[in-house]
């Protein structure tokens, strides 16, 4: 018996002869880590997991659901209250997407506060942007499908400041409703967006984001000379494969707490008229939202100014800021501007955030 | 150092059997749920900082670490905390209600008075809360440097380390990963997947939310008795039979007074020729 491989060992011999398996695994897992592994470096992976867990839970919610006005939310209510475990699956695709902003913006911090968006790795930097992004719109186009009074009168708001770009503007709002109010025309496209456009861009973008950082390497702590560094070198397997593990898992955990916590109720069927309830976007766009109530910007310009120029503005910034900032120096606390001009935008993020849920007890 | 560590080492646990809870129609955070957390932590956090002191003794201060350190630093933590945290909680919810008294204060002087809604809110959330974060922040320091004391008792009597800092590094890299790693995958594996089947074992199927404008419109289930059947389809052929005798009687019956009633009208001419 000895000296003969086993069965599975046969297979294993059989597959990694034809598609070179132990080469990937060496190349997967024996990636060098700069400085050691760190929890720091965990956001990456726990997106790409968040992810996956949004495509498993949604294929599942697309065998019930309807994309059609008359029975999307009659499907919705039907996956809530008819179908085993069907109210879990939703909230945990619901609270999913929240995880996945969270994350965004986690990583993207981690990424800006490290610095390692500096040469070379401009372009992982940009498409990380793009990736950004491809979720909000994730959660654009999701938050529709319901179709309940919430997500009609998101989208209208929603659909409403998208029309105030110039140029392009009044054309996307027009593609996006595919009529004077959002109705058939409209969440067929979202549907179609949500489920089609948007899962295969995000794939063919987040391979070219992983190849990318493959050839750049990971960039390593901001502190330390660089024999340091090469000192506590470690590779990717076991110790940064454990740390992803147990992130994943604490954010699975936590996506499945919030479900049972605040599951998905939906509010009464989709109308064009409002009744008592005040539109408001998703929480993740309350901020901009709440800045588009200021005084300050009423009015057609004031509104295009908070509602398009300065996000827009914003992340073409972001996108020339690896152009724009070229010192090699990546320590946070030798970069006061940028330590400050992040401490300014998460501040006001929070501060108009909860503003608009304060506001919302005025209005109610 | 120790505390930081220890919070995100247990931390992983703790949500999980706050899930199993919640899975379990239980909330963790109202009695009786907390209680049966605060009292499943116990071990938790021991292990935790056991583990989190050990490592800090042996690679930050090179020293070595006391004997059951985390239960020392588990009871003397939890002494503290159930001192420090209600007063810390006192201070904090008097400093809010104060600055917002103070802050409501200036925002009813006439020149601010007309302020639009929107611009008060963002406004009076921003003063308030800078003070609040403030004193938050002081407060959590002055808890850390308390805890910071706690810990500094045992390392001002540990033995300093003589071995070379490789052999350092791996002791304390033994303190997570034990030398039968086998055993550990799978117990971590065994584990894992009892808790996955307890959780759908105990989740409710259907929504414990239902929708208040949803019905469910109750299904008519009809049982179907073979012999009542039989005996309802044998009295329907019944009548029907009947009816087909009836009419084909009918018929007969017609055809009959039809042909008297041709030979009676034929005759009837012949006569008038």
């Amino acid at each position: 018996m000895s000296g003969q491989p086993s069965a599975l060992e046969k297979v294993v011999a059989f597959v990694d002869e034809r598609v070179g398996l132990k080469t990937l695994q060496a190349k997967m897992l024996n990636e060098p880590v700069p400085g050691g592994s760190r929890w720091a470096y965990v956001f990456g992976s726990c997106l790409l997991f968040i992810f996956i867990m949004q495509v498993v839970t949604g294929i599942l919610l697309m065998f019930y659901y309807v994309p059609s006005a008359d029975h999307a939310y009659a499907s919705t209510q039907y996956i809530i209250h008819e179908v085993d475990y069907g109210w879990f699956i939703l909230s945990y695709h619901f609270w999913g997407s929240s995880a996945m902003v969270v994350m965004v913006f986690a990583h993207m911090s981690q990424v800006f506060l490290w610095g390692a968006y500096k040469k070379p790795r401009e372009l992982i930097w940009l498409i990380g942007l793009a990736l950004f992004g491809l979720v909000m719109a994730f959660g654009f186009t999701g938050y529709l499908l319901p179709w309940d009074q919430r997500a009609y009168w998101a989208t209208t708001v929603g659909v409403e400041i998208m029309d105030k770009t110039p140029l392009v503007g009044d054309f996307m709002a027009r593609f996006l409703k595919g009529g004077p109010t959002p109705g058939q025309m409209t969440l067929s496209r979202f549907f179609v967006i949500h489920v089609m456009i948007l899962p295969a861009a995000l794939m063919g973008l987040a391979g070219l984001h992983l190849f990318l950082f493959r050839k750049a390497g990971p960039a390593g702590p901001f502190r330390g000379s660089a024999e340091e560094l090469r000192a506590r070198t470690d590779y990717f397997f076991p110790r940064q494969v454990w740390k992803d593990i147990v992130a994943m898992g604490a954010v699975f955990v936590t996506i499945c707490s919030l479900a049972f916590i605040e599951p998905v109720v939906l509010l009464e069927e989709a109308t064009p008229d409002p009744g008592d309830y005040h539109p408001e976007p998703e929480w993740y766009f309350l901020f901009l939202f709440q800045m588009l109530r200021l005084k300050i910007f009423s009015g057609e310009l004031g509104q295009f100014v908070a509602g398009v120029a300065i996000p827009l503005g914003f992340m073409v910034f972001l996108a020339s800021l690896p152009f724009i900032d070229r010192s090699p120096e990546r320590n946070i606390f030798k970069r006061p501007i940028a330590l400050i001009g992040w401490l300014l935008v998460m501040t006001g993020i929070l501060v108009f955030t909860v503003s608009a849920i304060i506001n919302r007890e005025f209005l109610d | 150092m120790v505390a930081w560590p220890a919070v995100w080492t247990g931390v992983p646990i703790k949500i999980v059997l706050g899930l199993l809870l919640l899975a379990m129609g239980v909330h963790p955070w109202e009695m009786p749920g907390l209680a049966l957390l605060l009292l499943l932590s116990i071990p938790i956090d021991i292990w935790a900082l056991g583990v989190s002191a050990r490592t800090v003794f042996l690679d930050r201060l090179h020293l070595e670490p006391p004997e059951s350190v985390g239960v020392t630093l588990w009871w003397q933590a939890a002494l503290l905390s159930a001192i420090y945290l209600p007063i810390a909680y006192g201070i904090e919810s008097q400093v809010v209600a104060g600055a917002k008294g103070v802050v409501g204060g200036i925002f009813e002087v006439e020149l601010l008075k007309n302020l639009p809604v929107p611009e008060r809110i963002s406004l009076e959330l921003v003063l308030w809360g800078s003070v609040a974060t403030v004193v938050l922040l002081g407060l959590a320091l002055g808890w850390l440097f308390l805890f910071g004391r706690i810990v500094q008792r045992p390392a001002a009597v540990a033995r300093p380390l003589t071995e070379p800092y490789q052999a350092l590094v791996r002791r304390w890299d033994l303190l997570r990963v034990p030398t039968d790693q086998p055993l550990l995958l799978t117990g971590f594996t065994a584990t894992g997947v009892l808790l996955v089947l307890l959780f759908w074992t105990v989740m409710p199927v259907t929504t414990p939310h239902p929708h208040e404008l949803y019905r469910k419109e109750p299904a008519k289930v009809e049982v179907f008795k073979p012999t009542e059947a039989l005996q309802k389809t044998e009295k329907l052929i019944a009548q029907a039979e009947s009816a087909v005798k009836a009419l084909e009687a009918k018929a007969k019956q017609g055809a009959k007074g039809k042909t008297s009633a041709k030979g009676g009208a034929r005759g009837a001419g012949e006569r008038a020729r």
